[in-house]
């Protein structure tokens, strides 16, 4: 090949992807993005793809994971100076007298062959202990929602950078010609109190070419915004005017040499089959009755979690690349007993049923699925403490975390943290290194993915990360 | 100046022109080939940060590097030996460093070392200079400087520029360019038939005086400034900016030149006797995000609207990335971080909150009233003011405490049931021994304005006592205050079918949220309020029953009630009274065997307080107390001339409460008397405060001019002053991207050593001393560009010349590409008639899908978090009033790659995606513009071609060859069978949007829309050819 046309081609590939229109032509579910980028993956992947479950608002690993049996002797008591050791607590808890121990309400016991200790809240979580790995030492450098969970979606707290699925999209391409590579998919609270925002930036492009944006699919009659049909144009009619606008715009073509114009062309074809293709994949009228015992009956209700975790196996088995889940709701500040409970059991046995179904399809070898949120709360209470009831602050310096499945260690727990869960005492992971952990698993070596904007090489990992090899298989 | 840089070859980047270079016997040039190679090979170990540089050595600097090279002997100059050393151990770039260099690109290296290691600067940090008009093969047709640049570089390309465009392309281009939007066909055909000479001229000279080109400038100012009509961030609730937006527009049709333009928004406050339009001007630098995000720390939030405005400033004048060196020196360019918070500290010195914005704008604001909101509120104050001195403070003062040592406002009618207080104990005072008792958990006394309340947690359960076994007929009423301190429904009293409920509150504007109040008694009797008990303010309740129908009062006012239930049932229970699960404080608890008059209903809410009041000594008596005492004073007991003029002064003192909420303002810069402090951050945390900085210019650029001030305002004179290097390169080159999709700099956000070097350095260094030259005149810049032959040429391109230059970076041809987000919409109205053309004003909302603010949105009381779309014209008008919320940025505008604004964006991706098809087929703005487009020239005409014709000159401003008209009759023919045949169809489709249909045949309308809407998805349709 002629090297000045190599060259060409690469650079189309690495810089001017979407920076501009090139000769080439820049699509988002072309073959050329398909395939990736070239050189990627690193090495070997042990997970094709991703289903990240975000549990939005900081589900508290008091209740859940992390237990402390002994905090039940010093219920009421105030957090040490010597635990605290001055770190900076939220402007919401800042102004209160007394930072009072709270134990959890709530029972733990050993699961599985692992023996992990598991909260009552999440029976059906515990029935799968043995295929997750589970991190008690997650760290983070935010201490509030929106840069916290910026933080743990882009790499960076402050807004502008690509989410993590975008890198991926951006780095591996899409492993089917119909459906995007990055998939995202909202469900709402099921706790009471609910204050929490989501923000398209959290799987937005940032300076990334933004055919590598998330695409949503949203629960109900149009998954895809402006996927339908307007009303009275029948797929007949669709496909007869495909065929003139397409015509026409070949003749165009003939006439310019602008390969732009043969590329709108192929993504109007794209656009017609995902037309079929997206709700043929959202159709789960045909999921025979099992499917929804393991899921729960809420999975037939388009828009719920449980929904979203089945349309997630569906999108795995498609081949797409990455899939991020949004469940909000996990802020609590108070009523944690019976706001936790109602997440819990808005979730559990979806999250759980989700690991089941992709390992009875053998799917689970070559899925990474991540379960998780952006902080994990409090030892000490927020506001008033009782004997059954009280809210946790928003604590980064650790929380829980699982993963499972694609080159993950299967019954594992890693991380422990002192006797308040405040601080970790073995293993910390902190975000850069759970996103670095996450890449690898992809094939991707975090300090190789890099994209320069304004004059520098940015990566997801900034300029940190470490792989947590202790998890990996 | 640059006599070596022509003859580059076809370079599509850095990397490109040094690859290409490698195989040319000719030399090498340092700016060009090396600095971009050891910038990104070698500047992070060995550049301009101090803190981690190796071995003391820098690229960046010629007497450091020339330690290690030896000009003209490759052999002998250690950089040389270190980059092709044979033991990858001692190869550098080192091993696990993130960027190589390959063997061409050493080989470059040496042969630069060889023919002598010559040094320039880095080409943006030198001024730039006017150069000589090269030669060129063809000056005839050359129609301005710019054209003798472009056709020296094809020349040495040996390539010859490409025809001019027809007219028809020519007008549609350059309407799209300079206004965004396309000519009418009327314009077409009067361009078409003037043969003047100077016909394009005139055109252009038309353009420039269209209030749209100031539209057309701003749709980039406004990414640059990260303009948005919310705060961003967390709860992402709206502000007002948009007289801002209407500033920049009418700056640009005014033609304000652009060293103005720059000094206004920087610092138009800090000018003497700024004007109002100056200081609005300085919204630039506040439309950055703002956060309140419950929790978060102010000062974390306040540096970092100062880095965005270090950032953003940085980047739109100079082209510079200084955000790099907030946590250390710069790795690439020469800007230490001591220069970053130098820089900072010019942003540091505004009045404003690191969390603010919970109502709208934050501050410092500007308030805009028009001039009869500003009589008005002239008018107000002088009557505020004559009411006020009819109630002198201490005269008041005295009269009050006369009056509040003798008078006694009645406390409440008598012949109580029961009576809690709730002073510290649960005791009934009624005299029947009716004493409350706690059940369950841990209820608490808290200070009420009247003494002290009983607040209640969720859990604490009271039990009033067994009495009062009212049943249907038998008169009776509940009187208690109460504040509710919870969103959820609750039971505020109950007893047996007996209940006071609070639903669950709602969001009822001014950020607060009330809760209507449910009386139950029994199956048989349920009425509703219609007004709000507001949450978290203590409110007064009466519920009466008189046997018959229930009365709610509420501030001692009767309620409207809505009646859920009326129907004969018994309610009579023997069981106790109760309070249990609320999360509620209550007071003064009250139960009549009878219902209470409006007026003791009155006497309850308004005069018992005041009587306790009244009771507590003057000096004990709280700021609250006080007030309410006076307030109650001057309402009913002072003289009448005095009640009289102090209603007045309260309905005066509302109105003006109203009419400033009208009155629009807008966020700008407001500089405080006393400079804060300002220091280096050590990794950029506002946590780590180190060595204390002064506000300065990067010290590797001019200084401040002399007798500048050392602050905005000397800043802004600095960028626009001749000498600087960067600012008027970086604006031209910005302008030249509108036109050609991509600038002579590609990367127009960084004219740095990481930065693409210019493809033709002296046509760039010509504009920018002409723009200074002119006057900053920046219409005059337009022109120049868009009167250029190189602009003008044909966008036809040949498969050699694509495959040869793919970027058109040599511009043998026009570039062609599709529009902007804006632009496709715009368009798309435009074709149809259906665009309002109006300029400035408040943003819109066209239509959006149902639910994409909802289901993200935090929600609750704040502004901006549902989406209710405009109706009428508001839904047609141009894309950039489009309401732009940053955390939902309008979908169909994201499709089209336009930016979130959360951040500064210099240029934007363009990308070609499937998602685009969909929404230019299905979108309903698409849809019914087609239909209004099918509408028009259904009605202009009965033969299909001619319709065709019609429609398509409309959308293309060109005619349709026959083969193009025969593919679309073929269509039409088609749809209007398919329709006939399912007419229900046709129905549906030209029901689609909110206007009316001017055709009444729908299947006639439906086949025509089909056709229409085909058109209007034509890759030419939403190009600029």
């Amino acid at each position: 090949m002629d090297p000045r046309k190599e060259l060409a081609l690469s650079l189309t590939r690495r810089h001017f992807f979407g920076l501009s229109s090139t000769g080439i032509g820049v699509a988002a579910l072309s073959t050329l993005q398909a395939k990736g980028l070239s050189g990627l993956p690193h090495h070997p992947p042990t997970a094709k793809r991703v289903i990240y479950l975000h549990q939005s608002g900081g589900p508290s690993q008091l209740d859940l994971f992390d237990y402390k049996p002994q905090l039940q002797k010093r219920q009421g008591t105030e957090l040490p100076d010597t635990v605290r050791m001055g770190q900076r607590i939220t402007g919401m808890t800042s102004g209160q007298s007394s930072l009072p121990v709270a134990s959890s309400v709530f029972k733990f016991a050993q699961q599985g062959k692992s023996g992990a200790w598991v909260s009552e809240l999440i029976p059906h979580t515990a029935k799968v202990v043995d295929d997750l790995t589970i991190i008690r030492s997650m760290n983070t450098d935010a201490i509030n929602h929106d840069p916290a969970i910026t933080f743990i979606q882009s790499g960076s707290q402050q807004p502008g950078r690509p989410s993590m699925g975008s890198w991926v999209s951006y780095g591996l391409g899409s492993d089917n010609e119909n459906l995007p590579a990055f998939v995202v998919l909202i469900s709402q609270a099921n706790a009471l109190n609910v204050d929490q925002p989501l923000f398209s930036r959290l799987w937005g492009n940032g300076f990334l070419p933004s055919s590598h944006q998330g695409v949503r699919f949203r629960g109900g009659a149009e998954p895809v915004l402006y996927l339908e049909d307007p009303p009275g144009i029948t797929r007949d009619t669709r496909r007869q005017m495909l065929d003139v606008i397409g015509k026409i715009n070949k003749l165009r073509a003939d006439s310019y040499h602008d390969p732009e114009i043969e590329t709108r062309i192929s993504q109007y074809e794209m656009a017609y089959r995902m037309q079929t293709s997206v709700p043929d994949l959202m159709d789960i009228s045909k999921e025979p009755e099992s499917t929804f015992e393991l899921y729960g009956p809420d999975a037939r209700k388009p828009g719920t979690y449980a929904a979203n975790c089945l349309l997630a196996r569906r999108l795995a088995e498609r081949g797409v690349r990455f899939v991020q889940l949004y469940h909000r709701g996990w802020d609590q500040h108070n009523d944690l007993p019976r706001d936790l409970a109602l997440q819990c059991k808005g979730t559990d046995q979806a999250s759980a049923a989700l690991v089941a179904d992709l390992k009875q399809r053998g799917l689970l070898d070559d899925t990474l699925i991540v379960w998780g949120g952006e902080f994990g709360r409090t030892v000490y209470c927020q506001g008033k403490l009782t004997d059954t009831n009280y809210g946790r602050d928003h604590h980064p310096r650790n929380f829980a975390m699982w993963l499972a499945g694609g080159g993950m260690k299967r019954g594992f727990v890693l991380g422990e943290t002192d006797d308040y869960s405040y601080n970790i005492t073995s293993d910390p992971v902190h975000v850069h290194d759970l996103q670095a952990t996450i890449l690898h698993c992809l094939g991707v070596d975090h300090k190789r993915l890099t994209f320069k904007f304004q004059g520098r090489h940015f990566r997801l990992t900034d300029v940190h990360g470490e792989l947590v090899k202790k998890i990996l298989a | 100046m640059f006599p070596s840089r022509f003859w580059i070859p076809a370079g599509l980047s850095a990397l490109a022109l040094v690859y290409g270079q490698a195989t040319k016997p000719s030399k090498v040039v340092f700016d060009r080939q090396i600095r971009p190679l050891l910038s990104d090979a070698c500047f992070s170990c060995h550049g301009p940060d101090e803190k981690n540089r190796m071995a003391g050595l820098r690229f960046d600097d010629k007497d450091s590097a020339m330690k290690v090279i030896v000009p003209g002997k490759r052999s002998d100059s250690k950089l040389f030996q270190r980059i092709q050393h044979a033991d990858a151990a001692r190869r550098m770039p080192p091993k696990g460093a993130s960027r190589t260099l390959s063997p061409e690109q050493i080989e470059l290296v040496g042969k630069w070392i060889d023919q002598g290691a010559d040094w320039q600067t880095h080409w943006s940090y030198a001024p730039p200079k006017r150069p000589d008009l090269p030669t060129v093969s063809n000056p005839k047709w050359a129609r301005n400087p710019i054209d003798h640049f472009v056709l020296a570089r094809l020349d040495k390309e040996g390539l010859k520029p490409s025809p001019e465009a027809d007219k028809a392309t020519l007008i549609r281009r350059v309407s799209l360019d300079l206004t965004g939007l396309p000519p009418t066909p009327a314009e077409v055909q009067a361009f078409v038939a003037d043969k003047a000479p100077d016909a394009y001229e005139k055109l252009v000279a038309r353009l420039l005086e269209s209030p749209h080109y100031g539209e057309r400038m701003a749709m980039q100012w406004l990414d640059l400034s990260r303009y948005a009509d919310t705060h961003g961030y967390h709860i992402d609730s709206h502000r007002d900016m948009w007289p801002w937006r209407d500033w920049v527009i009418q700056s640009f049709n005014n033609n304000m030149p652009f060293d103005r333009f720059t000094v206004e928004q920087i610092a138009g406050d800090l000018l003497p006797n700024a004007t109002r339009a100056q200081k609005l001007a300085t919204g630039f630098n506040r439309n950055h995000m703002i956060n309140y995000e419950g929790g978060a720390i102010a000062d974390e939030y306040l540096t970092e609207y100062i880095m965005d405005r270090v950032e953003t400033t940085s980047v739109v004048w100079m082209g510079m990335t200084m955000g790099c060196a907030r946590c250390h020196d710069h790795k690439y360019d020469p800007i230490s971080q001591r220069d970053f918070y130098r820089f900072f500290a010019f942003f540091h010195n505004v009045d404003e909150k690191g969390l603010d914005g919970r109502e709208g704008n934050a501050k410092p604001m500007l308030p805009l009233p028009d001039a009869l909101q500003e009589s008005r509120l002239k008018e107000l104050d002088t009557a505020i003011k004559a009411r006020e001195a009819q109630m002198p403070q201490k005269e008041v003062d005295a009269a009050v405490e006369t009056w509040a040592s003798t008078a006694s406002p009645s406390d409440g009618p008598h012949g109580a049931v029961a009576h809690y207080e709730l002073d510290g104990s649960l005791s009934d005072l009624s005299g029947a021994y009716h004493h409350a008792r706690i059940t369950n958990g841990n209820p608490l006394f808290s200070a009420s304005p009247a003494g002290q309340s009983l607040g209640f947690d969720g859990e604490a359960e009271v039990e009033w006592g067994r009495f009062g076994h009212f049943d249907r007929g038998d008169a009776f009423s509940i009187a208690m205050w109460v504040r509710s301190n919870n969103r959820l429904a609750q039971t505020l009293i109950e007893k047996s079918g007996i209940a006071l409920r609070l639903e669950a509150a709602d969001s009822i504007g001014d950020l607060k949220r009330g809760a209507l109040l449910r009386v139950q008694l029994g199956d048989g009797l349920e009425v509703r309020t219609k007004p709000h008990v507001v949450m978290s303010t203590w409110n007064h309740v009466v519920v009466t029953y008189d046997g018959a129908g229930i009365r709610v009062y509420l501030d001692g006012r009767l309620a409207g009630t809505e009646v859920l239930k009326n129907q004969p049932a018994s309610f009579k229970s023997d069981a106790p009274w109760k309070s249990s699960k609320l999360r509620s404080n209550i007071d003064d608890l009250r139960i009549y065997a009878r219902a209470v008059t409006a007026e003791e209903a009155f006497q309850l809410a308004v005069d018992a307080p005041v009587r306790a009041m009244a009771a507590i000594p003057a000096a004990k008596r709280s700021k609250e107390q006080k007030d309410k005492l006076r307030d109650y004073y001057l309402t009913y007991a002072a003289p009448e001339t005095q009640r009289k003029a102090y209603a007045e002064l309260r309905q005066l003192l509302k109105d003006r409460t109203k009419l400033e909420k009208e009155i629009v303002t807008t966020m700008v810069m407001d500089e405080l008397p006393k400079m804060r402090d300002t220091f280096v951050l050590a990794r950029g945390d506002y946590r780590n405060r180190t060595e204390k900085v002064t506000p300065a210019v990067p010290a590797n650029l001019p200084p401040l001019p002399a007798g500048a001030p050392p602050n905005r305002l000397g800043l802004a004179k600095w960028l626009v002053d001749p000498s600087h290097p960067l600012t008027s390169r970086v604006a031209v080159n910005r302008f030249w991207q509108i036109y050609f999709g991509t600038g002579i700099v590609d990367t127009s956000e960084d004219f740095g050593s990481q930065g693409a070097p210019p493809s033709h350095p002296e046509l760039l260094d010509w504009l920018a001393t002409e723009f200074i030259r002119g006057g900053w005149d920046v219409k005059a810049m337009q022109r120049l560009i868009v009167t250029s032959a190189t602009y003008r040429q044909s966008s036809k391109a040949t498969p050699e010349l694509v495959e040869r230059d793919p970027q058109n970076k040599l511009l043998a041809r026009m570039s062609r590409f599709r529009m902007p987000a804006e632009m496709v919409r715009d368009n798309a109205l435009a074709t149809s008639g259906l665009l309002n053309p109006e300029v400035g004003g408040r943003s819109v909302y066209p239509y959006q899908p149902a639910g994409l603010w909802e289901e993200m949105a935090y929600g609750d009381v704040f502004s901006a978090q549902t989406y209710t779309p405009s109706t009428g014209k508001d839904l047609y008008r141009r894309s950039m009033y489009t309401f732009w919320k940053r955390t939902v940025p309008p979908a169909q505008m994201s499709t089209f790659d336009a930016p979130d604004r959360e951040k500064c964006v210099a240029r934007r991706a363009r990308t070609n995606t499937p998602l685009q098809a969909l929404v230019l087929m299905n979108d309903p703005t698409y849809i019914e513009a087609a239909r209004k487009l099918a509408e028009k020239v259904i009605q202009a005409d009965k033969r299909p071609a001619e319709r065709i014709r019609l429609a398509f000159q409309v959308a293309s401003a060109r005619v349709p060859s026959a083969s193009e008209v025969k593919l679309l009759a073929m269509l039409a023919d088609q749809q209007k069978a398919a329709f006939a045949k399912q007419p229900e169809n046709a129905k549906k489709l030209v029901r689609v949007g909110e206007s009316k249909s001017a055709v009444r045949d729908d299947i006639e309308l439906a086949a025509w829309t089909t056709v229409a809407s085909a058109i209007l998805n034509l890759d030419e349709v939403i190009s600029k050819e």
